[in-house]
């Protein structure tokens, strides 16, 4: 199994603080990975380097083979990366459907069409209605996004990743913030859209159950390095790594 | 269907307006239309792409400046016309090129510095824009397509219809602009540039094509009066020109397709009434600008479509 | 040569106005992070107060800029504590179309308590005169000015380094929420800062009555200048201000002897280099 995206060396430093530090790692395609540590332990970063939203001071990104360490973030979703975000970021005034129109016209290179009406673009809003759909929101359709509740906006900006259509899509802690019963319905779909999509998914979890069940690998970090990666069963007998989160039951 | 019944009547009333209208108003409705693009080109930067400009008037001024000289060397309307636009539209380009990299508190005070730059030039060079004197003697030249028709301009009934067939068509090209995928991009940025950006959109070009777009409409509003008035002056560049379409969109409604349209309406009735009053009719807008901000941002459109308000 | 070494003296005076309209500016953006457009209204306010009470009631010189300060800062006070507090938390475009409705309403304003005529105040008697510099007549004046500026730089330093109140304002900007916990309160502190911003700018305007004209309009004509000062020495950072004002200053003197017409350009020209090279302003981080 090949590599989907891996790094060389990377690293990205606040000053004197490693971020990230001598980071070598690879994301197999077709398995689903769950990135885990404690807080600052570098885990976010690592994926805003990934997607894009940051640039790294060392080091190397490859994806499928190309190099794509410097660049741009935009350019990275037409190559096939996508990301949703910790800290909710939808299109809060536009409609629920429209939030998902925009990545399917964009995937399709049709966003920049200035005289055609939405409406005419048959593809994209037929594409855009099986996402929604696909996520459990065809009722809000027409509502403006940021009405949304908590729960359903999480969906929402799991949709538009998925909109995209990725080969690779970054989950960062998409459970975060939500109370049990939004949870267990955000971590229902992400196990849906693994199992349904040809995306290779990764996410940034601290919910143990959620990594153990989901996970064919697991890559843990701490203070910025890699740790240890491997199988989950691997991984729950790894005795650094038991250490690091001090006895807590994994 | 309704919408359309109340847009049809609007435009056969403004058609037929010079039949039963005086000169003061033909003369009133063609500075409203003229405000209305230029609010229009100022929200689709505001209201659709998320970014608050306060030197839209340096693009009316080289619309209008634009316009005056073409028509002083050589006097046809529609080159004019076309001429202003031009101009204004690369100004805007270029300008655009510079300001749309940065933030949105930059961004508005790059605006306010180049508006007030392109204010200080329609000032000082004397030699291109006459100075603080301006370009005076400007023909309402005819309208003239070599070979096919030649329109005199002289009655202002015909200048009207010149200007509203120009804005007419001006704002069926903006609608067909903000409910296109295009459209829908700009909202995207102003709503999260971020998302945008991770959805696979280059933000910066589109924000560049918002600029240009809306120089381009404000050149054209400023463009279409050099004819009616035969002068133009710096002042249309100063600053507190650039806050005609501000107060204008506020009045109206931001987030709103007819919003700068209804307020250029409202801001000329309001002006006609306030300077019967008082000669400062800038600390009324002041006051207005600053009720709007703080109690009812969604504008007069906001009780029709019941969105908008405390923002 | 010496025309150009006096030309650089007369842009170092002009510049100390704008150090001090811009050193305002700064500082309430650093700490409140909001950018007050109608800060040149205050210059213009301050320019006025203190050519009332010195040109028009002839109060003691000092004593007449003294009095502006409060007078200005009183009306700091007003708009901060009724109007930009209402606002701090929300999107950026409203706090600039807020204090842009504040401009219009204070030129009118000034309107109509003084009228539309520009004033001339005169000049104290002790600033009289002029000194031979570089083979021309320096007014007294300019040099006062300067060593104001200069001064004002000074104390602006010791009062964010060494005192107690300049500390906390300090925190209050780099962290909001961890001075908020630990007992600093925050609101007065922002409206301490704004007011004491409104009166170096009312300072800037009082200070150059007896130079300059006194008439609507002379605020924004500034603030387009201090905002350039404040992007080229970094938003929030004091001592970008006073450099940068040093570099406007002096460069649009020398833009008006050698490129008349042009000298607005040239103060752009330099933003723009500094917003392409260095983002954050020379000082900024």
């Amino acid at each position: 199994m090949s590599d989907i995206i891996r790094t060389e060396g990377l690293g990205k430093y606040f000053g004197e603080m490693a971020a990230v530090h001598e980071v070598t790692v690879g994301l197999k395609e077709g398995l689903f990975t769950s990135i885990i540590g404690p807080n600052g332990a570098g885990k976010t970063t690592l994926i805003n380097l990934l997607s894009g939203y940051l640039l790294p001071d060392r080091g190397r990104i490859f994806f499928r083979g190309t190099e794509i360490t410097r660049m741009r973030p935009d350019k990275r979703v037409k190559i096939g990366i996508s990301r949703s975000f910790q800290v909710m970021n939808i299109f809060p005034r536009l409609t629920v459907f429209e939030n998902i129109l925009l990545p399917v016209l964009s995937r399709l290179n049709k966003n920049s069409r200035p005289l055609a009406s939405v409406r005419s673009q048959k593809e994209a809003v037929a594409e855009a209605e099986k996402t929604l759909q696909e996520v459990w929101l065809q009722e809000e359709r027409d509502s403006p996004a940021g009405t949304l509740s908590h729960g359903d906006q999480r969906l929402l900006e799991l949709g538009i990743a998925v909109a995209s259509n990725p080969q690779l899509c970054f989950l960062d802690e998409p459970s975060s913030g939500m109370n049990p019963i939004e949870r267990v319905k955000v971590l229902e779909l992400v196990k849906k859209l693994s199992a349904e999509r040809k995306t290779t998914f990764a996410i940034v979890e601290h919910d143990m159950d959620v990594v153990f069940s989901l996970s064919d690998w697991i890559v843990v970090m701490n203070r910025g390095e890699i740790l240890a990666e491997g199988k989950p069963d691997e991984i729950r007998d790894n005795k650094e790594v038991r250490d690091i989160y001090l006895g807590e039951e994994i | 269907m309704k919408k359309t019944l109340a847009i049809g009547s609007l435009v056969v009333f403004l058609a037929i307006l010079p039949h039963f209208a005086g000169q003061y108003i033909l003369y009133m409705t063609i500075h409203i239309m003229i405000l209305s693009l230029f609010s229009l080109g100022f929200n689709l930067l505001f209201g659709y792409t998320g970014l608050l400009s306060f030197g839209q008037a340096g693009f009316y001024a080289a619309g209008a400046y634009g316009c005056g000289k073409i028509l002083l060397a050589f006097p046809s309307l529609l080159a004019g016309i076309i001429g202003g636009v031009a101009v204004a539209g690369v100004a805007s380009f270029l300008l655009g090129i510079l300001c749309i990299r940065h933030t949105r508190i930059y961004f508005s005070m790059l605006t306010l510095s180049f508006g007030m730059m392109i204010f200080s030039l329609a000032w000082k060079w004397r030699d291109m824009t006459g100075g603080d004197d301006g370009l005076v003697g400007i023909p309402r030249a005819p309208l003239e397509i070599p070979g096919l028709l030649r329109l005199n301009m002289t009655p202002m009934e015909n200048y009207y219809y010149v200007v509203l067939v120009f804005s007419l068509l001006a704002i069926y090209l903006f609608h067909r602009l903000v409910h296109s995928p295009m459209g829908l991009t700009l909202q995207g940025i102003r709503d999260s540039e971020t998302r945008t950006s991770c959805v696979g959109i280059s933000v910066r070009n589109y924000r560049l094509i918002s600029f240009t777009i809306a120089g381009m409409y404000a050149g054209l509003a400023g463009a279409l009066l050099p004819p009616l008035e035969s002068t133009v002056t710096p002042p249309i560049a100063h600053w507190s020109h650039s806050a005609e379409p501000v107060l204008a969109t506020l009045l109206g409604g931001i987030y709103t397709f007819a919003g700068p349209i209804v307020g250029a309406v409202l801001f000329y009735i309001l002006k006609d009434i306030i300077v019967r009053f008082t000669e400062y009719w800038l600390i009324c807008l002041g006051v207005i600008v600053v009720v709007l901000v703080l109690g009812f941002r969604g504008g007069v459109m906001s009780i029709f479509s019941g969105k908008g308000g405390q923002g | 040569m010496e025309t150009l070494a006096f030309q650089g003296l007369v842009g170092l005076s002009v510049a100390m106005y704008l150090w001090l309209l811009a050193a305002g500016l700064t500082i309430v953006f650093g700490v409140l992070g909001v950018l007050n457009f109608a800060h040149g209204s205050l210059f213009m306010l301050g320019a006025y107060f203190a050519f009332t009470f010195y040109g028009l009631w002839g109060v003691n010189f000092w004593l007449a800029i003294a009095l502006s300060l409060v007078s200005v800062a009183a009306v700091g006070y007003l708009l901060e504590r009724f109007f930009l507090r209402h606002i701090y938390n929300q999107d950026h475009a409203y706090q600039l179309l807020l204090t842009f409705g504040f401009i219009l309403i204070f030129d009118d304003l000034v309107k109509m308590v003084w009228g539309g005529v520009a004033k001339i105040p005169p000049m104290p008697d002790f600033f009289e005169g002029t000194l031979r510099i570089f083979g021309r007549p320096y007014p007294f004046y300019n040099l006062f000015i300067i060593g104001a500026g200069l001064l004002v730089a000074v104390v602006l330093w010791l009062i964010f380094e060494k005192t107690w109140w300049g500390k906390m304002v300090r925190a209050s900007a780099s962290d909001r929420e961890m001075a908020s916990a630990i007992g600093v309160n925050i609101p007065t502190i922002f409206t301490g800062v704004f007011v004491f911003g409104a009166m170096l700018a009312a300072l800037g305007g009082a200070l150059g009555t007896p130079v300059r004209v006194v008439a609507p309009g002379i605020g924004s004509a500034m603030i387009i200048q201090a905002f350039i000062i404040t992007v080229i020495g970094g938003l929030g950072n004091l001592k970008g201000a006073f450099v940068g004002a040093v570099i406007v200053g002096v460069v649009s003197a020398y833009g008006i002897l050698l490129f008349p017409v042009f000298e607005l350009f040239l103060i752009f020209l330099i933003m723009a280099v500094v917003l392409m090279v260095k983002p954050q302003g020379l000082f900024g981080s």
